[in-house]
């Protein structure tokens, strides 16, 4: 019997939903910011990470200061991605729209 | 390395890429261990999240990335299983007094994937303690010393425990053996 429940551990479970990795995503961001200045875009970007059209917008900007900012904290992509799954976000480089498959 | 210093450096993408790498192993696993209370499996996923990028400083890279989360992700089950153990379990063990004696076999002539996948059933069906109790000692390998400590009771009640959930587990296993047999 013990063999048995052992067994049983190799069944599997879902995946996380999009609006968890959502939230997780937006959380972490929330605890990096509460750190200190998140990385400038411009930076992720030389380090060879995707941006999204608005994060290339602000990567523009000569300031430091802006480009440490979170634009995704009023984006609309986040909003939806938080609160509905498979929400309908298109915008390639977001991470909001990777974790609802698009 | 390389993931974990770009967002110990505080770069969003990395960070968005770590949940997208190991979410869904993560989740899985919290799932499992769980089931049936999953209500509670995204608020503990997101606890390993944030447990595992507050000590990310403390990664040397000597395993992958996912070993050292999916070990933050034990240790927050088991404090879950810890403090569900802890509570009183009166009504259980007095409903567990029920349980007739079971010694039939358990030899069977299902393959490896249906025993997994109808012991997971019975898992899941079990009183949610019982569940717990074998999953903690099977799966993550902890003696009956081990649970007592973690959980407040002594090592023979836990002995105990462990017993009555192997007699349910034998029940509820038993109890589906008719229906599949009929397939």
């Amino acid at each position: 019997m013990d063999e048995l429940i052992r067994k049983a551990e190799a069944v599997s479970g879902p995946k996380a939903s999009s609006r968890l990795k959502s939230r997780i995503f937006s959380k972490l961001v929330e605890l990096e910011q509460a750190e200190g200045p998140l990385r400038i875009l411009s930076g992720s970007r030389n380090a060879g990470e995707q941006l999204c059209i608005f994060e290339h917008a602000v990567a523009l900007l000569p300031s430091d200061g802006l480009q440490s900012k979170n634009p995704c904290a009023v984006c609309h992509a986040r909003v939806l991605g938080e609160s509905v799954e498979n929400a309908p976000i298109f915008w390639p480089g977001c991470a909001y729209s990777r974790y609802c498959g698009h | 390395m390389a993931l974990a210093a770009a967002i110990l450096a505080r770069d969003r993408k990395a960070t968005a890429r770590l949940v997208e790498l190991h979410s869904d192993v993560v989740h899985r696993y919290v799932w499992r261990r769980l089931t049936p209370k999953v209500a509670m499996v995204d608020d503990i996923v997101q606890d390993v999240f944030v447990a595992a990028w507050r000590s990310l400083k403390s990664y040397a890279g000597q395993a992958p990335l996912e070993t050292w989360i999916l070990g933050i992700a034990r240790n927050k089950v088991e404090d879950h299983y810890r403090r569900t153990l802890s509570q009183p379990l009166a009504e259980l063990e007095s409903a567990a007094k029920e349980v007739p004696a079971v010694e039939l076999g358990m030899e069977d002539h299902l393959d490896g994937e249906r025993q997994a996948a109808r012991a997971a059933q019975v898992l899941a069906e079990l009183p949610y303690e019982y569940a717990i109790a074998l999953r903690w000692r099977y799966w993550e390998g902890r003696s009956a010393r081990d649970v007592a400590a973690a959980s407040g009771r002594t090592e023979k009640a836990v002995e105990r425990l462990l017993a009555r959930a192997r007699a349910r587990f034998k029940e509820y296993w038993l109890r589906l053996e008719p229906a599949e047999g009929r397939e």
